[in-house]
């Protein structure tokens, strides 16, 4: 035999030993450790346990289970809240136009009143100012009446005075129209000798004087 | 026969009116002197026609009893007639329309008759008188017209055209 295999064999010796040993140890720690556990509360062991062991409760599926559940969960709550978002408006809407109908008509009836009322303003003072108007024009008519009779009748007056004064000149311009051309001088004959006869007196002295 | 002197008085005849033919018959007067001292100057046997005398002018002469181939007489009536171109009175007398000759004959004899008897006129035409005339002496005016006439019946006029006017 050689050193080496004898080595071998101690070796192996020992290390038989060496694990009997660390057996002997672990058995002593398990029976140590049950004692302990039925001395504590159950359900602070299970929670204990639970986060001892989380993970393999709330693995990887479940989370992904539960968010599914949650988006559902959160699209239900959005639809039914938009669905009475959406009435709510409807509503709101509705009555805002109702309010904005009865705020328009009053409003337009109140301009109406007033625009009526300015019209009637309006027609009033044109009828006011048409009638003063209208009584100045009176007046002024009445006056100008009574100044154009004056002016005509002095007019008249005048024209009459000029007719008297020029009388003579206006009938013999009318013979002159009338006949002018058609008396004859020697028809005259009689009447110039006349004449001249009346002034024979006159024409002599001056004859006389001139020559 | 040959008036008396050299300033004898010519009578006129009716139809010698105005100036114009009193100069008219100097003229001729002195056209029969021209003639009749070119008469002297031509030899003997030659042709002569004398010039023709007017209506006026043998009416002149017949009046006043002159005979014109006498150079003295001819003398006579021609200083007599520029003495009444001279010293005639000259009156001015318009009608509305031209007189006729024996109208103006009749005036112009009242005026040598009454008036002077070398009394010349002088016609003028006047249409806005209509009838009558006007006479201008050498200082006054006397209107004969109608016009004048009617201006002294204003009155008269005036009640006939309200007469007419009520009728």
């Amino acid at each position: 035999m050689e050193l080496w295999q004898f080595m071998l064999i101690v070796g192996s010796l020992l290390a038989v030993l060496l694990a009997f040993i660390w057996c002997a140890l672990l058995l002593r720690g398990l029976q140590q450790q049950p004692k302990q556990a039925k001395s504590e509360d159950p359900t602070k062991a299970y929670t204990a346990a639970a986060e001892r062991d989380i993970e393999h409760i709330f693995d990887q599926q479940f989370r992904e289970e539960l968010r599914n559940r949650g988006r559902l969960l959160f699209e239900k709550i959005i639809s039914d809240n938009a669905m009475f978002l959406q009435q709510d408006l409807r509503l709101t809407s509705s009555q805002l136009n109702e309010f904005m109908k009865q705020e328009i008509t009053k409003t337009l009836q109140d301009e109406f009143a007033k625009y009526e009322t300015s019209i009637t303003d309006a027609k009033q003072l044109a009828i006011d100012s048409i009638e003063k108007t209208q009584a100045a024009i009176e007046q002024q008519r009445q006056l100008l009446s009574t100044q154009l009779q004056k002016e005509i009748a002095e007019e008249r007056a005048r024209h009459i005075a000029r007719f008297d004064k020029n009388m003579a000149e206006i009938v013999n311009h009318y013979i002159l129209e009338a006949i002018g051309t058609q008396i004859d001088l020697d028809d005259q004959l009689e009447y110039i000798m006349s004449d001249l006869e009346a002034n024979k007196k006159a024409i002599l002295e001056d004859i006389e004087h001139g020559a | 026969m040959a008036p008396k002197s050299n300033t004898a008085k010519v009578t006129l005849p009716l139809a010698v009116v105005g100036k114009t033919e009193v100069l008219h018959l100097i003229q001729e007067i002195d056209a029969l002197d021209t003639f009749f001292a070119q008469a002297k100057i031509r030899s003997a046997g030659s042709a002569v026609v004398p010039p023709k005398l007017s209506q006026l002018l043998e009416e002149l002469a017949k009046q006043n009893d002159v005979n014109l181939i006498q150079e003295e007489s001819r003398k006579i009536l021609k200083a007599g007639l520029e003495h009444i171109i001279a010293h005639a009175p000259t009156v001015h007398i318009s009608f509305a329309t031209t007189p006729s000759q024996r109208f103006l004959s009749k005036v112009t004899a009242w005026f040598r008759k009454e008036i002077h008897s070398d009394t010349l006129l002088q016609v003028g035409l006047q249409p806005s008188i209509a009838a009558g005339c006007m006479v201008r002496t050498t200082n006054k005016f006397f209107d004969l017209s109608l016009r004048r006439f009617l201006t002294g019946q204003t009155e008269k006029l005036a009640s006939e055209f309200s007469g007419a006017k009520h009728g």
